[in-house]
């Protein structure tokens, strides 16, 4: 398998952890990943607010890159998926518009057929009954013993229309993987909710008070840690973490795992391997569950 | 006891229109058993006609004469002078309000054409032309929310009349169940339609009678209740509606064996004649085994129209057979049948809104009617699709400017507040405490199998004593009916239950004015009397009620302009 | 035969809610709400919820089904039997019940009321209509579709947290006349709205889109009030200046600066806001999370570039 890896910005920053571990668990695998230097950020939903356009014509021209190389896109970030996929619909839902974007690529060389590639996130690359099985074979150490809740992030679910997931109210795809590697998947309301991230610095009580509801559900229900397979949530359920345990002067310390990593975790690398001693809420106790 | 200048009772857009006239002036209440954006005209789809000539030339003379042919020429015709001359305006200023029309490449309203409009005269908003203009007027409702107060989820008892006079209306909270007495110097019927008494029917569940009976039962006649207008495409089963704009802008009617059979009975108009003549039609194939698959199903087909002239023009009516049967319109044929969709009776009224007793015009001071279940009568014996919202709005405005001008002649009346409420408390106490065995959903989907069976689009005498004698003996097993929930919070059970009994009593008065109507006119068609009998019968019922029975009298129509001719189309 | 679980709620008899459980076999082509009449009128006369006109147009009967917010009149029932044969009926979120599945309606009707919900016309009215181009008409065709029900309300995310904000209705029903070129108050329409509680509150979880039955899809709708608010320069507020740095980050590397990005959003000049920044900042640079001070532009960032330069041309 081989994909353009569209690594968006926050795996190249302040999640770097999650970028290391991405191309350990690919390594793992046996599944190469092309990275798109030249792919601009995907606009994150946010470039939009200011202009449609731009964002739409950047996105398009990532596609058009990934054409060139004639590879899918794999995306690590359920916003960036999200985002894309949005404008992909657009741009092939209208002619008109499409005609527009190509007319504002065209000096760069690039131009957007559509229909030639698939944009996906690595999880649904994973939840396929090729990528278990690929799993199946090449898991070396089943996270036995780990209960572990899947945090989708918004974007690869909503508007389902634009989801891979069958079932977007209830998907799947990241239980199936969960299962694969040994763990136990924890089913919880709030695995398909919102984390509060987009408006952490608009309102911050009001993130933390979404992140928060999150994390006492998932413990709640039993988790050991939660996993997710978008940085943003990732940094609103970690970073963030002690100032929601502040806030509702509570003590929480839930491990915040990147898909990537617990995958590369099953696959027989090292916490340190996966630099899993970056994130703020400290992932010791996982150590001992998988020590058994 | 609550107190106002004037009370409006139904929320729709005649309710809602009538609100605003007078709210300058004076303290408006405006009540509704939903809340007022839940409103029935909002599920009108097609538009709302007015001669506007935005996209060919059009005049009011011939809007008049459509709607007076289409109305089978019992249209009173001084008033439709006024309603239709009255129309461009009207529509203007829905449009200066805030509507959203669908436009013209020009920047104009946007029309299209209706069945028996000789011109595309309907202004719209894609297909969800009364939904734009509900929530046009309930914006400006909320607007003028300083002297317009509004009671949404209560209901409506009974009317307080004292000899000619209405000072006002026993009403309940429906969350509290409290009863309460509003006093005013002026009631407003807009209260809407009663389809609900039908089986197959495009009418919401709000749909009971509850104006009409209220007046009824206060002694004041209802005119022409004989004339229910079937829709000729209501979804197959469920009778919601489709609107006529799918014709309007293209859509075929296809019987079982392919035929647009249309072309049998209306060769000039075609799909495009009127809704009695269309639903007649459709009847008829099915009668006669030319169904679809054999059943009561005829097709509209849309499939020629293409997908983005759907989309732009009906959007609604395709996610509607997406959604309810699974049929993509774009793809498939829609499966339809006629259903009961729009009472041309009701309580009658002169041309400003005031409500009448008799021949001679007699007003109930105070008491005023508007919309669907106000007979003003502009349109006859068949209305024209896209008459009702214009009538709604038409009508409304003029029975607020007549309330105004009749409140600033007089004070609240005296009411003995204790003696209206104790009569509706005791309706409540009554069905709490008949403990019968009868099961009211029995005798309401019999009310409803009955009078679509018997007094539905062909009618005869022996089917219709068979409907007047079935709703008297449910009449009969109401009295011994079995409730469930007796609390007070939210019994939405205990309203259904007086609902109903308003339908069992508006069910005996269709088939009782349909039997006394020796001819066929307009949606009222009689086998036995397949004739129009001008001779005889060139003339409004009115049924009063008369020591527990009923008691039919006619009045004359208002003829002006144009003289009873054959209707070709 | 289907189960149908329903949340049962009557302050008369009982304070704290409670599940029951019905039978019913789904009759075929029937709707949610054609089986919850069934129930009532011939299992317990007692379940109480709205409903009107069975055609997805009132807005009446929104209720939660399998945990979301929809039309009981606009679903087949046989679609949402989930997990063997059981469909959990239960009331709107975000709202107060009164009675089984009939909640209190009065914070979204007041919310709708703030946004002043009615056409403040540009100009004095003239003798016939208003123009307005179809393409004018179509920036307002999706929101004016609202109804009303409630549904997007119900599933909001943030509402579930901060009964403050206006909610998806509201700012939808907003962009209805944000955009309406027949209205004059844009400007102050846009800057009331990106005030707290307003447009920079959602939290993009196209939870309403996912839930509105209708085409209004309020989170779009949000986006176009964003966009214009930026337009009309309405921009000292946190999340304005939040897209504008992003923007301006996008522009001159291809990739987002997330060091100038917090604090370009709360303000150079905002104390306390920047002060609010340190914990989280100084425990990510412990961590060495914080992302590379020298800020990396992507490959080719020059065709980003001329792209905006373009598009601003447009």
């Amino acid at each position: 398998m081989k994909f353009a890896l569209f690594t968006g910005c926050v795996a190249k920053g302040a999640t770097r952890e999650l970028m290391l571990s991405t191309t350990r668990a690919a390594e793992g695998l046996g599944i190469e990943f092309v990275e798109m230097k030249s792919a601009a950020c995907c606009g994150a939903g946010v470039l939009s607010e200011k202009t449609p356009l731009v964002a739409d014509a950047l996105n398009a021209r990532t596609f058009a890159i990934a054409e060139e190389q004639e590879l899918d896109v794999v995306t690590i970030c359920s916003t960036c998926q999200g985002v894309l996929k949005k404008t992909e619909c657009h741009i092939d839902s209208d002619p008109g518009y499409k005609k527009k974007i190509n007319h504002l690529l065209e000096e760069g060389g690039h131009q957007y057929t559509g229909g030639k590639i698939k944009v996906k996130h690595f999880a649904n690359i994973l939840s396929t009954e090729e990528g278990l099985n690929l799993l199946r074979e090449k898991v070396k150490r089943p996270l036995a013993g780990l209960k572990a809740a899947a945090f989708y992030g918004c974007y690869v679910l909503r508007p389902s229309e634009l989801s891979l997931y069958e079932d977007s109210d209830n998907p799947t795809g990241l239980e199936q993987i969960f299962e694969i590697l040994g763990a136990t998947p924890v089913y919880y309301d709030s695995r398909t909710k919102c984390c509060g991230f987009p408006i952490v610095m608009m309102n911050k009580e009001t993130s933390h008070d979404m992140a928060g509801n999150a994390l006492i559900d998932a413990i709640e229900s039993g988790a050991d840690c939660v996993v997710t397979g978008c940085p943003l949530c990732h940094l609103s359920l970690d970073s963030y973490q002690p100032e929601i345990e502040k806030m509702n002067k509570k003590g929480y310390s839930v491990p915040i795992l990147h898909l990537p990593q617990l995958v590369a975790l099953a696959l027989g690398y090292s916490p340190q391997e996966l630099e899993m001693d970056k994130h703020i809420v400290s992932t010791a106790r996982l150590d001992k569950i998988l020590e058994g | 006891m609550i107190k106002h200048d004037v009370v409006i009772v139904g929320s729709g857009l005649a309710g809602m229109r009538a609100a605003l006239e007078m709210c300058k002036d004076l303290d408006v209440a405006i009540l509704s058993k939903v809340y007022p954006s839940r409103s029935h005209s909002g599920a009108a789809q097609g538009g709302i006609a007015a001669a506007l000539g935005n996209s060919e030339p059009d005049s009011w003379e011939e809007h008049l004469y459509d709607t007076v042919k289409g109305g089978d020429f019992l249209n009173d015709q001084d008033a439709v002078e006024e309603y239709v001359k009255a129309a461009p305006d009207v529509i203007y200023e829905l449009e200066h309000f805030g509507c959203v029309f669908s436009r013209t490449p020009d920047g104009k309203i946007a029309q299209r054409s209706f069945g028996g409009h000789s011109k595309p005269r309907a202004c719209f908003s894609a297909d969800r032309t009364g939904h734009t203009i509900l929530h046009a007027l309930h914006e400006q409702l909320l607007k003028h929310s300083k002297s317009i107060k509004i009671y949404s989820e209560w209901y409506m008892h009974s009317l307080i009349l004292d000899g000619d006079r209405c000072n006002g209306v026993v009403v309940s909270d429906i969350r509290t169940g409290a009863v309460e007495v509003m006093q005013a110097r002026a009631v407003i019927f807009a209260t809407g339609g009663y389809g609900r008494v039908f089986n197959i029917t495009s009418n919401a569940f709000a749909g009971t009678a509850d104006g009409v009976m209220a007046a009824f039962r206060a002694g004041i006649p209802l005119e022409d209740a004989e004339f229910v207008q079937y829709h000729p495409s209501g979804l197959y089963r469920q009778g919601i509606l489709f609107s006529e704009a799918a014709r309007g802008e293209g859509g075929y009617l296809l019987n079982g064996e392919g035929d647009r059979f249309m072309e049998q009975y209306a060769p000039a108009r075609m799909e495009l004649a009127p809704r009695d003549i269309v639903a007649r039609a459709a009847q008829s194939e099915m009668d006669a085994g030319r169904g679809v698959d054999g059943k009561d199903i005829i097709h509209l087909d849309l499939r020629h129209l293409g997908e983005a002239r759907i989309m732009e023009r009906l959007p609604q009516i395709r996610q509607l057979g997406i959604d309810f049967i699974g049929v993509d319109c774009v793809k498939d044929p829609l499966p339809i049948q006629p259903t009961a969709h729009y009472s041309m009776g009701g309580i009658p009224t002169d041309k400003t809104g005031h409500v009448i007793t008799d021949e001679q015009g007699t007003r109930v001071n105070g008491f005023f009617a508007a919309g669907e279940c106000a007979c003003v009568s502009v349109h006859g014996a068949n209305r024209l699709g896209t008459n009702s919202l214009l009538d709604a709005v038409v009508f409304g405005e003029l029975a607020g400017r007549s309330a105004l001008a009749y409140v600033n002649t007089v004070g609240h009346a005296k009411v003995n507040e204790s003696h209206e409420k104790t009569k509706v408390l005791e309706q409540f106490e009554n069905i709490f405490q008949q403990n019968g065995s009868e099961s009211y959903n029995d005798i309401r989907d019999e009310m409803k199998t009955v009078m679509t069976e018997n007094c539905g689009v062909f009618r005869d005498e022996d089917r219709l004593k068979v409907c007047i004698d079935t709703i008297q003996k449910l009449r009969e097993r109401y009295e011994r009916g079995k409730v469930t929930d007796k609390g007070k919070v939210f019994n939405s059970e205990i309203y259904e239950i007086i609902e109903l009994g308003n339908m069992l009593g508006m069910a005996e008065i269709i088939a009782t004015a349909a039997l006394a109507r020796q001819e066929s006119r307009g949606g009222h068609f009689r086998t036995d009397y397949p004739k129009r009998d001008d001779e005889n019968f060139l003339k409004h019922s009115l049924t009063y009620p008369k020591d527990g029975e009923l008691e039919i009298k006619y009045k004359p129509v208002v003829i002006t302009k144009h003289q009873p001719a054959e209707r070709t189309y | 035969m289907a189960t149908f679980r329903i949340k049962r709620y009557n302050p008369e008899k009982q304070p704290e809610p409670y599940y029951e459980e019905f039978q019913l076999d789904i009759p075929q082509g029937a709707t949610l709400l054609d089986c919850m009449n069934q129930i009532k009128w011939t299992l317990d006369g007692s379940f109480t919820y709205r409903m009107s006109c069975r055609s997805a147009i009132c807005g009446s009967c929104a209720v939660k089904a399998n945990g979301h917010a929809l039309l009981a009149c606009q679903r087949q029932a046989s679609h949402l039997v989930k997990n063997g044969d059981t469909i959990v009926l239960e009331p709107l979120g975000n709202m107060k019940p009164i009675k089984d599945l009939v909640v209190d309606f009065k914070p979204f009707w007041d919310k709708i009321d703030k946004i002043k919900p009615y056409l403040q016309p540009k100009t004095r009215a003239p003798e016939k209509e208003r123009l307005q181009s179809p393409e004018q008409f179509k920036r307002i065709d999706d929101s004016s579709t609202c109804i009303m029900c409630g549904s997007c309300y119900s599933d909001c995310n943030v509402l579930e947290v901060n009964d403050k904000f206006l909610g998806p209705a509201a700012l939808a029903k907003a962009q209805r006349f944000v955009e309406d070129s027949r209205d004059g108050k844009t400007h102050e329409r846009v800057k009331e709205l990106s005030k707290p509680g307003g447009i920079w509150d959602c939290t993009h979880c196209a939870e309403c889109v996912e839930r509105c039955p209708k085409p209004a899809r309020p989170f779009d709708r949000i986006k176009e009030v964003m966009t214009v608010a930026l337009e009309e320069r309405v921009t000292n507020n946190t999340g304005a200046r939040h897209a504008i740095s992003f923007t301006k980050s996008i522009k001159s590397s291809g990739r987002l600066n997330e060091n100038t990005l917090p604090v370009e959003s709360v303000g150079y000049f905002n104390v306390k806001g920047l002060f609010d920044l340190l914990p989280v900042g100084l425990r990510m640079l412990f961590k060495g999370k914080i992302p590379p001070i020298l800020h990396k532009s992507i490959d080719d960032v020059d065709d980003v570039k001329r792209i905006f330069m373009e598009a601003d041309k447009e």
